[in-house]
């Protein structure tokens, strides 16, 4: 599987990070749920990475979940990336997700941290379930979720 | 993601607090109560953080009231500023999103006996010295490396763990809130997710909010205290604010997810996912409650080391040792945290679970918990504020038992979103502006210096007055800083 090719989806709008007292809300936009799911990444290590580009994807991760509730896997998709950052010292730049009624396959790929060509932005806690959203508006999907600074 | 302003009553019922009646939203169980001078208030009405104040007030068990303390914001489940208390015999929960993902966040004060004019000509040496050897922003690893039996070693001992192996003194566990060491924490509990990531960030800054400042004491309020505390005008000190880092995140994180299906098991309704708990006798809460107590040691443990290195550079940066400066710390407080305390209830004298998520435990004078020393005149309370104006140190208060389960504020609270301070510091140099102000600042992170601006963040001075005056805590003596390190 080789990686997508590009990871910009801020550059066609299709995420944002929005404001939250203390912390920091990424909110997406996307037609499909995959797209969703992968955009979602992207947002958050927008707000990882001080420059997402200078992340090369030269290692591919996988995660598997399963679970019927959408809110819940974005959740764990976040959240389990997030591990990979700060327990194994991965940045990731770009991902592909198969989210499917019972669970999802996600792929993210990226590189070791490398403090000479990666500036970290924000030290990122944690993924909240506080107004934690995946709806269908009109004939695309949304996405809100608020991480811990 | 601009918030409409609370629509509710609130209702001013003494000095600076202010009532949300439990008839505000279905499920309430107590009133909400806020300490917030009026000024204060117009701020605080503007989010949806009294709304949380009254979300948090539908937990079971909980008593008298859910509070608020002035620095209150909009936090995720509870606000920030937030303290509840649950009686485990009431079917009381415990809540891993009452403490917050920050187990153990807190602040210590170190003494020097350094003044500012002996400071004044090295200031700049200093902060880059201290901005150089101690680690601060994401994804920097500490300078001590635990394996994974240490860290649970470490877990289990607190700073004591540490002070045996040379870096620090024991009396540094009697100047430390629960010595340092909250018995019956269970390292086991812990993930091995979390102790690895555990393993490398002891003495470790992090990021955000966190930062170590030199700051000199420019004003003193209560003389007396002032002189039980070591402080007088002019003293240098040096402040310092952490937490458990990413092994405490995911202490929690582990939590919440196995709290998800906890309302449903144990039958109760929540009005918001985060605000996940579980009655405190329940295997969920008392795994929980383990591991958050190791997680706060842990926490602990990451303050004493960073305050080891912050003596090793001073010692450098002056040619003499820690011991010759003077450098004693006067107190570690806790401001994200669950205890079990003995608290009077409607006349009664009760074992509760206090949660404090950005609050400060405040005991007052003769508290049994007050380390010896300071007994006669009551717990040294220290209170970050922004890193252009000040910060504080106070000193608890027989009204924070009566009113808020021996509590008060932990810092000045954000008035600015994240996004909002770093679009408004763009396109100007934050570390110049502090430097006419008097104050050397050096960060990691070219956003955290602008989100972290001294205008982001609401006037600390306001914040505690209102405590002062609502009889939670004393003013004793005011900081400023003159150097800044940030990640």
């Amino acid at each position: 599987m080789v990686p997508p090719e590009s990871w910009a989806g801020y550059h066609r709008g299709m995420y944002e990070l929005f404001e939250h007292t203390a912390d920091l809300g990424l909110r997406v936009r996307a037609a499909d749920l995959n797209t969703l799911f992968a955009e979602a990444a992207a947002c958050l290590f927008a707000a990882v990475v001080e420059d997402v580009g200078s992340v090369e994807p030269r290692v591919a991760v996988t995660v598997e979940l399963t679970g019927t509730d959408r809110e819940f896997l974005l959740f764990d998709w976040l959240r389990d990336l997030l591990l990979k950052c700060d327990e194994d010292r991965m940045v990731f730049s770009r991902f592909a997700v198969e989210v499917r009624a019972d669970g999802l396959t996600g792929t993210a790929w990226g590189e070791p941290f490398d403090a000479a060509r990666h500036q970290l932005a924000h030290e990122v806690k944690a993924i909240t379930y506080h107004e934690l959203k995946v709806v269908r508006e009109g004939d695309e999907w949304l996405a809100e979720v608020i991480v811990d600074i | 993601m601009a918030k409409p302003e609370f629509a509710g009553t609130l209702e001013k019922i003494g000095c600076n607090c202010w009532r949300i009646p439990k008839s505000y939203k279905p499920g309430m169980r107590v009133d909400g109560h806020i300490f917030a001078s009026d000024k204060l208030m117009e701020t605080i009405r503007k989010d949806q953080a009294p709304d949380q104040v009254a979300n948090v007030a539908t937990l079971p068990g909980i008593q008298k009231a859910s509070l608020a303390m002035p620095d209150i914001h909009w936090g995720y489940g509870f606000c920030i500023g937030g303290v509840c208390a649950t009686d485990p015999e009431e079917g009381g929960v415990i809540s891993p999103g009452g403490v917050g993902y920050d187990i153990n966040c807190g602040v210590r004060l170190l003494k020097t006996n350094l003044f500012l004019d002996d400071v004044k000509k090295h200031i700049r040496e200093l902060v880059k010295a201290l901005f150089h050897t101690i680690p601060s922003g994401a994804g920097r690893a500490g300078r001590y490396k635990f394996n994974t039996t240490d860290t649970r070693r470490l877990m289990g001992e607190g700073p004591r763990f540490v002070i045996d192996r040379g870096l620090g003194v024991a009396k540094d566990l009697d100047h430390t809130e629960s010595g340092g060491r909250i018995p019956d924490g269970d390292p086991h509990e812990v993930s091995d997710h979390a102790v690895k990531r555990g393993t490398e960030q002891c003495g470790t800054l992090g990021s955000g909010n966190h930062f170590l400042e030199v700051q000199v004491v420019d004003a003193i309020l209560d003389a007396d205290v002032a002189k039980v505390f070591g402080l007088e005008l002019n003293q240098v000190c040096v402040m310092i604010h952490s937490g458990s880092r990413g092994l405490g995140y995911q202490v929690c994180d582990d939590a919440l997810s196995v709290f998800r299906n906890c309302p449903e098991k144990y039958k109760f309704e929540l009005p918001d996912r985060q605000l996940a708990c579980a009655p405190v006798g329940s295997p969920e809460g008392r795994k929980y409650i383990a591991a958050m107590r190791a997680a706060a040691n842990y926490g602990f443990c990451n303050r004493q080391l960073l305050m080891h290195q912050a003596r090793e550079v001073f010692a450098e940066v002056f040619g003499r040792s820690w011991q010759d400066l003077g450098m004693e710390l006067l107190y570690d407080v806790a401001h994200n945290i669950a205890k079990l305390e003995e608290h009077d209830v409607d006349g009664i004298k009760k074992k509760v679970w206090v949660h404090r998520k950005g609050a400060t435990r405040a005991f007052p004078a003769g508290h049994p918990d007050v380390p010896e020393q300071f007994r006669s005149v009551g717990q040294p309370v220290i209170i970050p504020g922004d890193m252009g104006r000040a910060s504080w140190v106070l000193v608890g208060s027989a009204g924070s038992m009566e009113k808020t389960f021996g509590s008060t504020c932990h810092g000045a609270g954000r008035a600015m979103s994240r996004t909002a301070a770093k679009l408004d510091g763009a396109g100007r140099k934050i570390e110049k502006e502090l430097e006419a102000r008097g104050v050397i600042a050096m960060a990691t992170s070219r956003s955290g210096l602008a989100e972290e601006q001294p205008k982001a963040y609401k006037n600390v001075d306001d914040v505690v007055d209102t405590v002062h005056d609502a009889d939670l805590s004393r003013k004793v003596a005011r900081m400023r800083p003159i150097g800044v390190i940030k990640g």
